[in-house]
This record gives structure tokens, C-alpha cells and sequence, in this order.
């Protein structure tokens, strides 16, 4: 999985994007600004993805989260957020000792998963000792077998042929309730957003019956 | 530019830690996809505990579903290097948890649009009617 070269030059700039657009969101006065700096932040992750021979998530994630979560987002932040905070009239944080009690414990949870993370690692090394070079030799001659484009310059990967015969081979059962999922979400979110004059319609009762 | 910095560290340029560092840096492995995913979950857990715009809240749910995401996919990475039959399951479960993600957050956005036409507030700590 040792990636090298150009792949570890780009694989420093979008994880350093990635991080860095995810604590701006965190911490950015304007709503809209964090909707966007969460865009830049998935597809950063995207990007990510595609290092990691993913490129059907990738694909995915771009079109779906990005194309139409965060869109969503957007068109809920201006039906709801009429611009209080760029005024400065509004605090954007909790109160003083909330934010010390939620950065201590996000303190502690760093430590704890960077540690656990380092140990695991070395046990995984040690099940396995192959030194980087070995590897890299491997996934070169892996990527090299792809068949290659028509213009020759670049390779076509299987990847969406894989995901796809796995989906819906071994995984059709959860790929039919997630189906249903989004059907009840549909229906609920449609249910969620009535207005009371539309509610009372349905029961045909007149309009300011409430 | 991994030169530049060997040049002004000029103790550590001999040392074998360093040349560790420089071979860890030239070539991430799985670890380094493993620290991104654990930064980012935990700036999407900062943010879930400290803001007080619900829309933000949300927003740092997103964060945190992506970070896991990252996860999967840098697992199902290392599992095909190393030939293991199950290596796509971690992109399976990834658009497992997109869908799961978008319908979150369709109805999340719902229930903020249905609460701020009763109450006409999005800051979490104004939304008290169960307090005691």
C-alpha cells in the first residue's frame, strides 16, 4: 500500500487540504464559509480516495456528497441563516467552560488514538515484515497489468466493475434495505417540512385552524 | 523541499531517526491514512461539542462520516496489496455509509427548517423547552 513519487507528493497536499479545510469549517464565523471549506474538505478526501485506487467512491462521493448533500446544506443555510453572525452580534461558541471541557476531552481522544493507532500499525508490520521497496515493486507491476486506453497514456482500472459485481452479488440484501432507506427518508423529510396550512389541508380543516 | 529541511536540521542529518522520518514521509503507508481519517473525526467532534449554529453541528456530522469513510477505503487498500479476499468490502460499506450520510442528512435539514418556523432560531442553546 506504500505509496511513492508523484502519489506521496499529492497524497501530502490533499490529506494536509483535507485537514486544514475540515478545522476551517470548524471554525469559520459565517456559515455559508463552513458549507464551503466542507466542500473543499471532500474533495480533498476524494482526491484521497482515487490515491487509494477507489475511484468509483471518489466518483461517488463528488456527485452524491458534495453535489447533492452539500447543496442541500447551502439552500438550508439561506432559508434559515439571515447573516447574524457576520454582524458580529451573535457569539458562535458556547460558553467558556463548555469549550474547555470539549477541548480537553478532544485532547485526550487525540492521544488515545494516536497511540492506538501506532501500536496497532506495529503489530500489523510485524505480522508481516515486507520492506517498502518490495511493495512498491508489487503495486507498479499490479497497476501496470490494467488494460491500457485508447490513447495509450494511462490505464483503465476495474475498479467500478469490481464494486459493482460485489454490490450486487454480495451485498444485494443491504443494497434493497438501503433502497428502502432512502425511500423512508424521502417520505419523511417531505412530511418533516409541511406547513401548518398544508397539515390542516390534508385533514380538511379551513386553513388558520391552528 | 524534503531537502530544504535536512539542510537547517543540521544535528539530525546523520542520525538514523531522521532518515526514518524522511522514508516515512516519502513513502505513507496505511498509518498516514489512519492519522488524516483520526485528525479529521476528531476536528468533526470538536466541532459537534463546541458551536452553536445546529446547521455547523451538522456539518461536523459530515466531517465525521467522511473521516470514516477514509478509514474503509485505506483498509480496503492495504487489504488488496496484500491479496486478501475481502478487499473490497471496505468500498461496499463506504456507499453503505454515503447513502446513510445523505439520508441524515435530508432528514436532519428537515427537522431544522420545521424547527426554526416554530421557534425562529438556529442557535442550539435557545431551543430550552425541555430544560428544567
Amino acid at each position: 500500500m506504500t505509496l511513492s513519487g508523484y502519489e506521496a507528493l499529492f497524497f501530502w497536499i490533499f490529506g494536509l487540504a483535507a485537514i486544514f479545510a475540515g478545522l476551517l469549517t470548524v471554525m469559520a464565523r459565517n456559515a455559508v464559509h463552513s458549507a464551503l471549506f466542507l466542500i473543499s474538505s471532500l474533495v480533498s478526501v476524494a482526491a484521497l480516495f482515487i490515491l487509494s485506487r477507489a475511484e468509483f467512491i471518489a466518483g461517488v462521493q463528488i456527485l452524491v456528497y458534495v453535489g447533492g448533500v452539500m447543496v442541500l446544506f447551502l439552500f438550508v443555510i439561506m432559508l434559515v441563516n439571515v447573516g447574524a453572525e457576520e454582524r458580529g452580534s451573535e457569539e458562535i461558541f458556547n460558553n467558556q467552560r463548555q469549550v474547555t471541557a470539549s477541548l480537553i476531552f478532544c485532547l485526550l481522544l487525540v492521544g488515545g488514538i494516536l497511540y492506538s493507532i501506532n501500536t496497532g500499525y506495529r503489530g500489523l508490520q510485524s505480522l508481516r515484515p515486507t520492506t517498502p521497496e518490495v511493495l512498491i515493486v508489487q503495486e507498479a507491476v499490479r497497476d501496470q497489468a490494467h488494460s491500457p486506453s485508447a490513447t495509450g497514456s494511462s490505464r483503465i482500472t476495474k475498479d467500478a466493475e469490481n464494486v459493482g459485481g460485489s454490490l450486487y452479488r454480495y451485498a444485494s440484501l443491504p443494497f434493497e434495505i438501503a433502497s428502502v432507506l432512502l425511500l423512508v427518508a424521502i417520505i419523511g423529510s417531505v412530511m418533516l417540512a409541511r406547513t401548518l396550512k398544508q397539515e390542516a389541508s390534508v385533514d380538511d380543516l379551513p386553513p388558520d385552524a391552528n | 523541499m524534503l531537502n530544504f529541511f535536512s539542510l537547517i536540521i543540521l544535528q539530525e542529518v546523520e542520525s538514523s531517526r531522521f532518515a526514518a522520518m524522511k522514508q516515512a514521509a516519502a513513502n505513507p503507508d496505511l498509518s498516514k491514512f489512519l492519522v488524516i481519517g483520526a485528525l479529521l473525526f476528531i476536528i468533526g467532534v470538536a466541532g459537534v461539542l463546541t458551536r452553536r449554529n445546529i446547521i455547523v453541528i451538522f456539518m461536523s456530522i459530515e466531517l465525521i462520516l467522511n473521516a470514516a469513510n477514509l478509514n474503509f477505503i485505506a483498509f480496503s487498500r492495504y487489504l488488496s496489496g496484500i491479496g486478501s479476499p475481502n478487499a473490497l468490502a471496505g468500498q461496499i460499506f463506504t456507499v453503505f455509509v454515503i447513502v446513510v450520510a445523505a439520508a441524515e442528512a435530508a432528514i436532519g435539514l428537515g427537522i431544522v427548517i420545521a424547527l426554526y418556523r416554530n421557534k425562529e432560531t438556529i442557535w442550539v442553546d435557545e431551543i430550552d423547552l425541555l430544560k428544567w
